[in-house]
């Protein structure tokens, strides 16, 4: 066995910078006197090289539809309580919803009062939300964050009134948008005028409210 | 499944992006799931392509994303989505890898079936001729030339995900290259 034999395994290692530091030194010793080697070791580099640079691939059909498929048909097998469906929605826990569309009606129509300039009532000044990111697809962030902020200081008061499991189920789903709403926000901060971060908060905000909505439409259909 | 990174993450969006959508489908919204799946079907169809092969590539995209949606609860935002998702990818590919290989009764011996092809030039871009020599590589000498290679992970992850020893996964992977070596053209070469 001569001596490239003897190297020629290590080559992957030498070029991966694995090799112990008293063999590199003995290869590099032998590299002058074979071409062989440093050819294959030029060769090794230069699929290594092309390989990092192996981008994404797109698949030549669109295969949402199937996973959607199998996503639903999981959801709908005898038995199955996957994650999600903790958040679904007992009677109690939609009669507590219920009240809180009804505080968010409230709230929208302060909203949409002081859009258009008209005095919250009560007739004070409002006080508007801390002035984060507007986003583009859902300008009254601001008016949204002080309608929440009334809503919540409604509940506050009149929670008692309600079921204490209602109310935490209740919690934990808003609790679950508005952390995606925050992290929105602070994407945003360093990056505003993007598009996708943009569509992303105001699709997040209007689900906060959907959710309230779809919950008490099914108490009314109950 | 763990967080564990590999040594290369490169999500295909930003984080943040993918926080809120991670957080709605952890509700159950499957909008915010799709938009999920259509920024890492890339990564994801790309890494099975080239663990797998062709033959059975978007079903196990599907399969990647139906258990990525059934495991979404398990996802504690420890890694960035795209570090989680890959890692699943990974732990499935070769878990099919095993399922497919004792139906297949491929050969890890059949380095010949690379040589046949040598020089055959399908495509005229490089990645796309590289990625058709390594469709070509033995079974084993491909995954872990994949999983070094192109997606970054150390011997000693490699070792600990297939069950092998380290210097076995840096011996498969010289063979890998070196066979790869045989099916670049002269002008891709370095050195001459």
């Amino acid at each position: 066995m001569n001596d490239r034999d003897v190297w020629t395994a290590r080559l992957s290692e030498y070029v991966d910078g694995d090799l112990p530091a008293d063999e590199r030194v003995a290869l590099e010793r032998h590299l002058p006197e074979c071409a062989e080697c440093r050819d294959t070791i030029a060769d090794l580099r230069r699929i290594q090289s092309l390989a990092s640079t192996l981008g994404t691939r797109e698949p030549q059909r669109d295969l949402w539809p199937g996973i959607q498929r199998r996503i639903g048909e999981a959801e709908r097998a005898p038995g199955v309580l996957p994650f999600r469906r903790r958040l679904a929605f007992t009677v109690p826990q939609l009669a507590a919803a219920a009240v809180l569309m009804m505080i968010v009606g409230a709230g929208t129509a302060t909203l949409a009062l002081r859009e258009r300039g008209t005095p919250a009532p009560g007739g004070a000044p409002v006080a508007v939300g801390s002035p984060t990111v507007q986003p583009a697809a859902f300008a009254g962030t601001t008016s949204y964050d002080a309608a929440i902020a009334d809503l919540e200081r409604v509940l506050a008061d009149h929670g008692d009134d309600l079921d204490s499991a209602t109310v935490r189920v209740l919690r934990q789903s808003l609790e679950t948008i508005d952390r995606a709403i925050l992290q929105a926000r602070a994407a945003l901060e360093s990056d505003p005028s993007d598009p996708y971060l943009n569509a992303h908060l105001a699709d997040t905000m209007r689900r906060k409210l959907n959710l309230m909505r779809r919950a008490a439409t099914m108490v009314a259909a109950s | 499944m763990d967080d564990t990174a590999p040594a290369v993450d490169s999500p295909s969006r930003p984080m943040p992006a993918d926080a809120v959508d991670v957080a709605l489908a952890q509700s159950g919204d499957q909008q915010a799931f799709e938009r999920l799946y259509r920024a890492h079907v890339g990564r994801v169809f790309g890494l099975a392509l080239r663990m797998a092969g062709p033959g059975a590539v978007e079903e196990l995209t599907q399969d990647v994303f139906v258990r990525a949606w059934e495991k979404l609860g398990s996802f504690r935002g420890e890694a960035a989505f795209g570090t989680w998702l890959h890692r699943l990818a990974v732990n499935l590919l070769l878990s099919e890898r095993t399922r497919r290989g004792r139906e297949r009764k491929r050969l890890d011996e059949d380095d010949a079936a690379l040589e046949r092809q040598a020089g055959r030039r399908e495509t005229p871009e490089v990645g796309m001729d590289l990625d058709v020599a390594i469709g070509r590589l033995p079974d084993g000498a491909r995954q872990i030339f994949v999983l070094h290679d192109v997606e970054g992970y150390k011997h000693e992850e490699i070792g600990e995900m297939l069950g092998i020893a380290v210097g076995t996964s840096k011996a498969q992977l010289h063979r890998a290259r070196m066979l790869l070596r045989g099916h670049l053209e002269p002008g891709l070469k370095g050195g001459h």
